[in-house]
């Protein structure tokens, strides 16, 4: 079983006999307990560092936010973490072993941790980061804690642990190596000629031969700032004029970054009633505290408030990189000007005073119903490639389009809206849907009513044969 | 040439029909064309259209014009506001309008979000419908915040006998009411143009 420690060496050396202050009797030296451990002889060499491989398999690259998480948690038991995409992680832990009682029980924390989170992963310790990887990554929860043991080892282990390109892999295995072992032992000039010289360095690397630099993962920032008013306020413009100070900084800490944010939410406190949250979400990211104070206030105006407000706790969602947008020599409107640049500042002042739903686009899309055929869209998602499907149809289609159809009376036979309807062309027939539920079965016809409007109208295939309204010609 | 005609190429001399806006934009129906100051749509203008029923033809009227300006290489949004029905995307896509540039905003606030829209140079062209009461103010706000932006603003209300007759500061006012085939428009008021009513086939 992968979480049963497999230990891959003698169990005499015991690298944690640094730490483990819970043999330390109250009469013993706490100096003496930071001397080299006394058992440890010529025959142990003990590694510098201390990597700890954590495996998740079946992590596909789509959930890296689960990776990111697992390594957020992670540098609770280490500063020293390096995200191995798309499945991996790798802590250092040698600098802990002391904090957390030795080897075994910092691997039972972390074990336990995972666990908790909802991931059960495949952990392996070695002191470089590679044989931890190839080790976690074979399904072995091996356990190096001597470096003259490393390859030894690692020996045993498939070489596809490595993560090489298939195509050297392939190679290999013809020449019948599929082992770490049996590529160690191949001689290092040919190897590098067949295989390449970058598969000889991870070879180094595995083994210790050179160093093995990884990039530390930084956890994102946010920006969370409280705030608690010396009187309760009871004016909109009040509360602006309070939170002013506070979005400001936010600009001064977006600069300095060189971020924006695309959603910030300000938690408004009252005396009794529950927090009323204010959250204003952007198209485009922004850093300018200008603009940000504009939006909020929009925002807050649309809100009606329980009660004063006493404080106030403004938090960001990610940062994001931000470059500021860059100015056209033209006006917009004028020859050569224009594009949708300068155009995000209107957006999002209706988006904070109307909600971000209340701004969208549209889509065609492909479907069987033609009311179906019209999708709503957030502005986003517009001008990206994406395959339209064909307008091409038999009869007319309006340019406004019921949502429900709307019944429509009946007077021996023939349907009515202000009066009796001319049907023009028609039946268009549309009968569809029947493999999803919802089966329509309508005669769709162009009528015209006694006032001229041009409407798009269906009967009903079947008993009671009603009629509707669909559209609008416009 | 007639010694009117002569007098009349006089510099000094103002003519009223020549004041209109010199940049206008095809209305992409030549009948209507002829009629208008310029022939075509004003830009960087407002224009009123009332609307005796709903559907009655005022969309197939506009979308020509608003094909060619969201089909332009730098088109900037073409945005609806506060329409009062479900915008069809198949058919508006079929009579070339360009979806990417296309922005609808639901609101309560159409007059708001209409000076937003025109104001912000963000807009080739604005169209708002407002049932409620506009005074002659607001419709003089929404005609500067047109300039402004330099767009395209149509407002269509519905035509009553009050808005029929009152007075109006934009450029360009006109009803439309459907017709056999076509629409019925009438040309209420047209800075440097001239009011009448005729048939207008969309065919």
């Amino acid at each position: 079983m992968a979480s049963e420690l497999q230990l891959a060496q003698a169990s005499g050396n015991d690298t944690h006999a640094l730490s483990a202050p819970r043999q330390a009797g109250p009469a013993a030296h706490p100096i003496r307990q930071l001397q080299p451990p006394p058992q440890q002889t010529a025959l142990c060499i003990e590694p510098r560092e201390l990597w700890l491989a954590v495996h998740v398999p079946g992590l596909i690259a789509d959930e890296q936010l689960v990776l990111k998480r697992l390594a957020r948690f992670a540098q609770r038991f280490t500063p020293r973490v390096s995200l191995e995409p798309p499945d991996g992680l790798l802590l250092e832990i040698k600098g802990s072993l002391q904090l957390f009682g030795g080897v075994q029980r910092l691997y039972r924390a972390f074990r336990a941790a995972c666990v908790a989170a909802g991931v059960r992963p495949i952990m392996a310790l070695a002191p470089t980061p590679l044989a931890a990887l190839a080790g976690a990554r074979a399904g072995i929860a091996l356990k190096v804690l001597d470096e003259s043991q490393l390859v030894g080892a690692v020996a045993p282990l498939p070489l596809s642990g490595l993560r090489w390109p298939p195509e050297v892999l392939a190679r290999l295995a013809k020449t019948g190596v599929h082992l770490i072992g049996q590529a160690l032992r191949l001689p290092r000039a040919g190897f590098a000629r067949r295989f390449g010289t970058e598969q000889l360095a991870s070879l180094d690397r595995l083994v210790a031969r050179s160093a093995d630099l990884r990039l530390g993962f930084q956890a994102p920032e946010r920006f969370r700032m409280h705030r608690s008013f010396t009187y309760e306020k009871e004016h909109h413009a009040a509360i602006v004029m309070a939170l002013t100070p506070l979005l400001e900084e936010l600009g001064r800490f977006l600069q300095a970054r060189q971020c924006g944010v695309t959603e910030i939410s300000c938690q408004l406190r009252h005396r009794q009633e529950p927090h009323t949250s204010c959250v204003v979400r952007l198209a485009a990211s922004e850093a300018d505290a200008e603009r940000l104070i504009e939006w909020f206030a929009l925002r807050l105006a649309t809100l009606v408030l329980p009660g004063p407000v006493r404080g106030c706790v403004l938090r960001t969602g990610l940062l994001v990189p931000h470059a500021p947008a860059a100015g056209s020599l033209w006006q917009p409107g004028e020859h050569g000007g224009g594009g949708h640049a300068g155009s995000l500042t209107f957006i999002e002042r209706l988006r904070a005073r109307l909600g971000t739903a209340a701004v969208y686009g549209l889509q065609v899309q492909a479907s069987h119903r033609p009311e179906g055929a019209s999708r709503q869209v957030a502005l986003e998602v517009l001008g990206a490639k994406r395959k339209s499907p064909p307008l091409s149809w038999p009869g007319m289609r309006p340019i406004w389009m019921l949502a429900t159809p709307e019944l429509l009376s009946e007077i021996s036979g023939r349907p009515q809206r202000n009066g009796p309807l001319q049907l023009r062309d028609g039946p268009e027939r549309i009968e569809t849907g029947w493999w999803e539920g919802g089966e329509v079965a309508r005669d769709y016809y162009r009528a015209i009513d006694a006032h001229g409007v041009r409407l798009w109208i269906f009967r009903e295939r079947q008993a009671p044969h009603r009629w509707f309204l669909q559209g609008l010609a416009g | 040439m007639t010694p009117i005609a002569r007098l009349l190429e006089h510099p000094a001399i103002w003519r009223g029909r020549n004041v209109g806006q010199r940049d206008t934009v095809s209305t992409g129906f030549p009948a209507l064309d002829a009629r208008l100051p310029g022939g075509g749509w004003p830009q960087a203008a407002l224009v009123e259209i009332l609307v005796t029923h709903l559907g009655g033809g005022e969309l197939q009227l506009l979308l020509p014009v608003l094909a060619s300006l969201t089909s332009r290489a730098i088109a900037r949004w073409c945005a609806w506001i506060a329409p009062p029905l479900e915008p069809y995307a198949p058919a508006l896509a079929a009579h070339g309008l360009n979806l990417d540039h296309l922005l609808l905003v639901r609101t309560e606030t159409a007059p708001w979000a209409c000076e937003q829209a025109l104001g912000s140079a963000a807009c080739d062209v604005v169209l708002a419908w407002i049932t409620r009461p506009l005074p002659s103010r607001a419709v003089r706000r929404l005609q500067l915040a047109a300039q402004r932006g330099r767009a395209l603003g149509f407002i269509l209300r519905p035509a009553t006998a009050r808005t029929l007759h009152e007075p109006s500061g934009a450029a360009l006012r006109l009803s439309v009411e459907p017709a056999d085939q076509g629409a019925r428009i009438t040309i209420l008021k047209s800075r440097g143009g001239l009011a009448g009513t005729w048939h207008l086939n969309f065919n």
